[in-house]
This record gives structure tokens, sequence and C-alpha cells, in this order.
């Protein structure tokens, strides 16, 4: 593990380096605040023992610091000092020190302060680890395991900002399975799962990196295309449609046929300015698809062609 | 010399102590001792123009900082020495800065020629 040792005094500072190093801590050394200060810009630095006298800015100074920072992981600190009194033990704890040793450092309990101090290290990691864990499991739909409604809401949100910000479109795609209900009603839920994972996983191969996947309820699924303009999304529409439709869906009794309709919207037409709004429009347009007969995209401010039209060229 | 200490009853040294600190290691000893010779060198320049300029914050400083490595190596004489010079710069006072430096220069000497006298190993 890492550890800063941010000490002016040469002798100190080289009999921590040597102890530190018996101890297989990788050590980096600083000797002003100000240097302990950029060392810390490391977000792998999580150890660090400070001493309170420092040229410049001190130990204590360096303490709050790191406390006002918000984004970084936990750095356990021990704070050295000569000071012994109450009072100074005091003011170094309450500036944000985990723990306080008197100089000169008793190297056997320096060694069980800092497992102490890796102990509250590993915990932190691993409460992160975990909290990670059930944020992307709250995020995600537990079917197919692509964002669920709420956090592709958010996402779109972003992205539209972004793109207003550089003057960027944003493209949206809704699309539903085709007679998902029949599918349902014909071969079971069992099926209709399968069908629906089926899609997503053909449609996962077919978007780029960048392009979020989210299922908005049912079998209605939603895309966000950054940087798409209305120009290009009807294309992309069309290569989902095909990708999907191209093979019947295996199950373990026989095979069936699967398509899906698709609205497409960008947030460079008129009216699309809010997450809220550029849905409605794409889920409008897909309702327009189903109209038209099905196995097709319909886009927003596409005029030129209908849908059917279309289909049969 | 100032009445409140009387350093002729301490060894320059306390070699259990400091040996015990860094694990029994007398050639990492002599580096430290090396460093502490070489820093002395720049720290007593600072103190003597510090006390020629009156300014009591550095003279406190530069006490406060020779307590620290004088407690490192456990050099017991120069820290009581150390600490007459923090005390001379907080409480502003000249005359005991001056004699503090100057007990400080013979400890030096007091440290180097019983180091030279002595092998560490046969050391109490």
């Amino acid at each position: 593990m890492k550890i800063l040792i941010a000490e002016d005094d040469p002798i100190s500072s080289r009999i921590l380096q040597k102890n530190l190093k018996n101890w297989d801590y990788e050590v980096v050394q600083a000797r002003t605040g100000a240097a302990a200060w950029r060392a810390l810009q490391d977000e792998d630095l999580r150890l660090s023992i400070l001493d309170w006298m420092m040229p410049g800015m001190d130990g204590v100074e360096v303490c709050r610091q790191i406390r006002r920072r918000k984004k970084y992981k936990y750095t356990y600190i021990i704070l050295l000092s000569a000071k012994d009194r109450k009072q100074d033990i005091i003011a170094g704890l309450s500036a944000g020190a985990d723990d306080y040793m008197t100089k000169p450092v008793n190297f056997l309990e320096l060694r069980a302060r800092l497992k102490a101090g890796k102990r509250i290290i590993e915990l932190e990691d691993k409460l992160i680890f975990i909290q990670n864990q059930l944020k992307d499991v709250a995020s995600r739909d537990s079917l197919t395991k692509i964002w669920n409604r709420a956090e592709i809401t958010r996402f779109l949100s972003e992205e539209l900002e972004r793109g207003q910000r550089e003057r960027i479109p944003t493209g949206v795609i809704m699309l539903d399975v085709d007679n998902f209900k029949k599918i349902n009603d014909d071969y079971g839920h069992a099926v209709g799962d399968l069908a629906l994972l089926q899609v997503v996983s053909r449609l996962k191969r077919k978007v780029r990196k960048s392009d979020k996947l989210g299922r908005y309820g049912g079998d209605e699924i939603i895309i966000i295309l950054p940087n798409c303009p209305q120009t290009e999304i009807k294309k992309v529409g069309e290569r989902l449609r095909l990708a999907v439709g191209r093979r019947r869906i295996r199950t373990e009794l026989n095979t069936i046929p699967i398509t899906i309709s698709v609205g497409c919207a960008t947030s460079d037409l008129p009216g699309t300015s809010s997450a809220e709004k550029i849905i409605k429009t794409a889920d409008r347009v897909l309702l327009r698809a189903k109209e038209q007969g099905r196995n097709c995209v319909v886009a927003a401010g596409d005029a030129q062609k209908t849908a059917l039209e279309q289909k049969n060229a | 010399m100032p009445d409140s200490i009387n350093l002729n009853k301490l060894h320059p040294i306390d070699f259990r102590e400091v040996l015990g600190r860094i694990g029994g290691d007398t050639s990492f000893l002599l580096e430290l001792l090396d460093i502490y010779f070489q820093e002395y060198s720049k720290k007593k320049q600072l103190l003597d123009e510090a006390i020629t300029q009156q300014d009591f914050t550095q003279v406190g400083d530069i006490g406060h900082s020779l307590k620290g490595a004088s407690a490192n190596l456990s050099l017991t004489r120069l820290l009581r020495v150390a600490l007459l010079i923090e005390s001379a710069g907080r409480e502003k006072k000249l005359q005991s800065a001056q004699e503090a430096a100057c007990i400080l220069e013979l400890e030096i000497r007091t440290l180097k020629d019983f180091l030279a006298r002595n092998r560490l190993e046969d050391l109490p």
C-alpha cells in the first residue's frame, strides 16, 4: 500500500522511510505541506503520516484541505508532533486527523496504528464496492440487465443538456416487439422473456458503445444516441429493425418469428427540448409505425415517405 | 550555563534507546548521525543570523527543529539545549538565546569527541 510521509526533518523522515519500507509500504516523501498536498492528488495515496510543523502549509492545514475535498476516497491521516498537550491533540484531531502520535515515534506503536488505518481503508473500499453494486442493481432492469426507466430517463436528460451545450443533436429510438402479447399468450411468459432477451442481445450488437439501451416498460425499449441528427436516425432504426427480424427466435420446442416497430426522434427537431418531450415524440411515431402495419421505422419530421412505402421499397 | 540544566550528569547519546528505535542497526545510526551533523551546520548558521537580527520566531522554530532531531537520535544533552533555544525564542529572551547557542556549539563538539573515542558496538 502507498503511504505519504510529510516531514521536513530529514532524520525523522529517514527513520520513518526505512521502517515503512521494511513493513512493505510504498513510500512517497514530501518535505513541505504544499508538496504533501500535491502528492495527495494521487488517489492511490490513502495513508499519510503528516508532521504538524512544516514550512509553509503545516500538517494541520493539510488535514483540513484533505477533509474539505469531496470526490476522493478516504485518506487515513496520522498526525505527528512534538506537541503533547491535551489541547494540541484535540486541535489535531479536530482538524481531521484520524490519529495522533507524539515524537519521537515508538515504531511498534506506529506499526500497529498503521494496521488500524489499513483496516479502516479496506472497510471503506468494501463499503464503496457494495454501494456501487447496489446502485447498479437499482439502476438496471432485472430481466434484461439494461438500464431501467428511471436511469435511462436520467441519462437522456444529461445527454440533452450536453448536446445543447455542445450544439450536437441527440437521437432517441423507441421500439417494441410486434405482437408481444400474442407471444406471451401463445407460448407462455418464459418464451416472452426469452424473446425480449434475444431482441436486446441483437440490438446491443448493432449500437455504438456510446449509445445507451434501457427498458422503458413491458416490451418497450428505448435507445439514446448521442450526436445523432435527424438525417441519420432513420438509418439506425432500419439497421436495428433488420438485425432483430432477420432470424427467428429458437425456443426449446420450436422457432418463432420476431419483428419490431421503431419510432425515432431527435433533439434537432422543434418541440424536443426535454427528455419528456422527446420521449413523447418518439412514442407518438412508434404508434404510427404500429398503425402502418408494424415491422417498420417511422421518424419524427420525416414527411417524405410513409413507413409502408419504405417497407415495400 | 543556565541554572535549569546540568548536562554533565547525562551521556551525550542514549544508545540503548536510539538503537531500540531503529532496530539495532548501527550502520543506520551512523548514517543518521551524519545527516544530523550536516543539518546542524545549516541550522547553526540560521540560528546565529536569527539571534543577530533578534528574529525570535526563527530562533524558536530552529530550537523546535533541533529538539525533534535530537530526540529522534536520543541525543540527551543536545535535546536539553534545543529546549532552551526554543524557550528563549518563544519568550523572546535574547541573552538566554545567545547563551544557549554557545552551549549548543560546545555540546556538538562533546558529542563528536565522544563518538570519536568510542566504538558504537562497545557503548553502553
